[in-house]
């Protein structure tokens, strides 16, 4: 490889402006958070090949409480919850301000929302919706100070699995992780498969909004 | 049941054979999809299109990229090739000194001895002599070969609730069971079995195939053989052969299941071959002979099928860049393709996302001393029921101080064991089970290596399984190109997870793109 630069120069073109949703284009990840993007996607636009979920715009909050969930063995160390297993060894090794500069990029990236994959009855999993209110939030984004997830954005299939994680122990089954252990306690509001299928279609109309951080 | 006396003279030889190894080798390949076209590979005859100012886009700087690059600069094309990583060669990756292991949240530095000798191949470290393209390759770009044991006698077969739980030399077992399956055979004969089937001197001959292939002694029985190995004496004391394992416990036993026909498949038949020093002597090859630029960090954020052409948006010190060219030779692994924004066909897409994502798991270590040479093996394989599945013995540098023996080969669904490990658990773990076959193993151990390739940056993956089902659906649809976009490397051909597969595709991929140019241009001169 003798660069042959000037050749390639000819039909090189920089993009000018912005892809991003504020205008700034802040979506290029730094380089140690490439790995990110490895599973998670371009713009971190979700993977379900990879189990990696829709992460786009994602509060950093939220980012960061998950990120150390996975560092304290909170996530990820369950036999049966491969895609956390997975994730784990990530976060594991993270310093807080890696977490923070993980958490900055993540909500300063933002991709179309994702495909549904899963039919349930919405109007059902509305109603069923209700006892998440409170922390969810009425349209599923989130509430910092209760610690609710934001849930509008993520995809259909990777709620159902945290769903079945909290349920069947994979999830919020350490002490110390007291809103996990409140989440793995409310989760057993659903008594079905179906209430979960429900639910989860519900949650997937929920329009995430555009963050400007 | 079918019943010996209602087989046809053919199918009945055909049986035998199979005991021979014959059918064996081509019913496996069948079964496996592994054909390969043999013989002289076709020359590539691809048309010059200097001065036409025809631009190629390629991406992933892995064998099939690099491959692309080296043949289309040669007629004329403008190439580019884009790599996600900061290293090029994906897959093929050979570790020494120094070398970073670039798995996700956990970085391994390579600590071998800085000696050339001291190295692990990470990746492909076999090429069998049917690989015609790798090796043509390796002919031109004056790459080095030498010969690869594979299949060794000497190496051990240990399973842990069989034989007492110890390994027992592979000669013994592969000499017991044909010594067993002919005096079966044999009395099989003396109970005139055959005898509608076969003429008298076809019986006889029969008689003397089975003695002599199972070593039986004059009244047909199987009494034990030298060929299991001498067990004391053989040069000024008269030898001894070893007491013949129980036919019971070899049905027992797993290792016929696999490890004894493994070598029967052209792509595991010794001779195999390996590159001197390393396998990514050939991606060090393709990188000095080839000019067109390779830019490394850049990953690709974009692919997008134009009216001209094929625009690509990737990343590259901190900026975001397109560009566009008329052709795009696509090796990114199909499972990170759904997730690069694209304006592809939705059943392309879906094709690409139906085959599953392999995984193989290597670990290596360097070793302080060639004790294993002091056990007779040199080069070949152990096979053990442990979770490390295999050892690797070095073929080359014979008798020298140290060595790099592969301690774990662990493959798809059994990766995940390792995988979930830290690099140091790992290690540990190969360890204990590299004792158990060879005792003092773990003293001997100086440095350690583990590479899980579905968590490796960039690859997540190694190889693409394909199932009839996905394969009857959708290989048409992929293998041919989605607008100028061509898809390709190991993941599009019946030979995945093999360098041969990733240049075969290339190369069809090449010949495609290349008709296409000729009828562009015969329309056009028409035209005029
Ligand atoms: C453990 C193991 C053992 C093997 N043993 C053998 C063997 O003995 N003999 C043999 O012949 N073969 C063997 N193989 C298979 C061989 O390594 C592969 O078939 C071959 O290297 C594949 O080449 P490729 O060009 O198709 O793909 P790859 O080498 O996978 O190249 C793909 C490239 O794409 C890059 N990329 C990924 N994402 C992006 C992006 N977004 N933008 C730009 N680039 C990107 C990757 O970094 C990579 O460099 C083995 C493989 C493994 C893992």
């Amino acid at each position: 490889m003798k660069g042959d630069v000037i050749k390639s120069l000819v039909f090189l073109l920089l993009v000018a402006g912005s892809l991003s949703a504020n205008g700034k284009d802040r979506s290029i990840p730094p380089d140690d958070l490439v790995y990110c993007t490895v599973c998670h996607g371009v713009n971190l636009m979700g993977n379900s090949l990879l189990k990696a979920p829709r992460l786009s715009g994602m509060a950093s909050w939220h980012v960061k409480q998950q990120l150390q969930s996975f560092r304290h063995g909170w996530r990820g160390v369950h036999e049966k919850d491969l895609a956390g297993l997975e994730m784990r060894p990530m976060a594991r090794e993270l310093t807080d301000k890696q977490i923070e500069q993980a958490a900055k990029f993540v909500a300063s990236t933002w991709s179309d929302l994702p495909r549904k994959t899963i039919k349930g009855d919405v109007g059902h999993g509305k109603m069923l919706y209700q006892s998440c209110l409170a922390c969810h939030g009425r349209e599923g984004e989130g509430n910092e100070t209760l610690r609710g997830s934001p849930l509008a954005g993520l995809n259909d299939w990777y709620v159902k699995a945290q769903l079945e994680n909290y349920q069947n122990e994979r999830r919020g089954h350490n002490t110390e992780d007291v809103y996990g252990t409140q989440m793995k306690a409310a989760s057993m509001v659903l008594n079905s498969e179906v209430d979960v299928l429900d639910i989860v279609s519900y949650i997937a109309t929920l329009q995430p909004k555009l963050r400007q951080e | 049941m079918m019943k010996i006396n209602d087989l046809s003279r053919r199918n009945f030889l055909n049986l035998v054979g199979v005991a021979g190894g014959s059918t064996a080798i081509y019913q496996t390949s069948l079964a496996m999809g592994v054909m390969s076209e043999t013989g002289k590979p076709a020359k590539l005859d691809l048309k010059q299109v200097k001065g036409e100012k025809k631009s190629v886009l390629v991406l992933g700087a892995g064998i099939s990229g690099l491959s692309v690059a080296y043949e289309l600069e040669r007629v004329g094309y403008q190439v580019t090739v884009l790599e996600a990583s900061k290293r090029i060669g994906g897959r093929n990756l050979t570790l020494r000194h120094g070398d970073e292991i670039d798995e996700l949240g956990q970085k391994q530095i390579c600590e071998f001895d800085d000696d050339p000798k001291m190295y692990f191949n990470a990746g492909p470290a076999r090429i069998p002599g049917h690989h015609r393209r790798v090796l043509q390759y390796c002919k031109m770009l004056k790459v080095p070969l030498q010969i690869k044991t594979n299949f060794s006698r000497p190496a051990y077969t240990h399973e842990a609730d069989h034989f007492g739980g110890e390994p027992i030399r592979v000669s013994r077992y592969i000499a017991d069971a044909r010594g067993f399956l002919s005096e079966l055979l044999h009395k099989a004969v003396d109970k005139n079995i055959f005898d509608e089937s076969l003429s008298p001197e076809e019986i006889e001959k029969l008689r003397d195939f089975v003695k002599n292939y199972g070593d039986l002694k004059a009244d047909g029985t199987y009494q034990g053989t030298i060929r299991g190995g001498i067990k004391s004496g053989g040069m000024v004391i008269p030898s001894a052969s070893h007491e013949p394992i129980e036919l019971r416990a070899l049905l027992d036993s797993n290792f016929w299941r696999s490890g004894l026909v493994s070598s029967e498949n052209p792509d595991w038949g010794d001779p195999l071959m390996e590159i001197s020093g390393g396998m990514d002597g050939i991606v060090k090859a393709f990188v000095e002979a080839i000019r067109s630029e390779i830019v490394t960090n850049a990953q690709v954020q974009s692919i997008r099928n134009t009216t001209e052409g094929v625009a690509v948006e990737y990343h590259h010190g901190g900026k975001r860049k397109q560009l566009k060219a008329d052709w795009c030779f696509n090796s990114i692994p199909s499972h990170f393709m759904p997730s690069i924004p694209n304006n592809f066909a939705d059943d392309y897409i879906a094709g690409l996302s139906a085959m599953s994502r392999g995984n193989f798991f290597k670990l290596g270590f360097q070793m302080k001393s060639r004790f294993w040479e002091d056990e007779g093996i040199y080069g070949g394989i152990t096979r053990t029921s442990q979770r490390i599945n295999q050892i690797w013995y070095p073929s080359a540098d014979i008798h020298s101080e140290k060595g790099v023996v592969l301690g774990a080969y662990a493959f798809h669904g059994q990766s995940g064991f390792f995988e979930k490990m830290t690099p140091a658990e790992r290690l540990n773990f190969a360890a204990d089970c590299g004792e158990v076959v060879h005792p003092g193993y773990r003293d001997q151990i100086e440095a350690g290596v583990s590479v899980p390739w579905g968590r490796m940056n960039h690859m997540m993956g190694c190889g693409v399984i394909w199932s009839d089902e996905v394969r009857a659906k959708y290989w048409d649809r992929l293998r041919l190109p989605e607008g100028r976009h061509y898809m390709m490397g190991d993941q599009i051909s019946y030979h995945s997870s093999w360098q041969e597969g990733a240049l075969a595709s290339a190369e069809f991929a090449m010949q495609d793109m290349d008709q296409r140019v000729r009828a562009a241009d015969a329309a056009t001169t028409e035209a005029k």
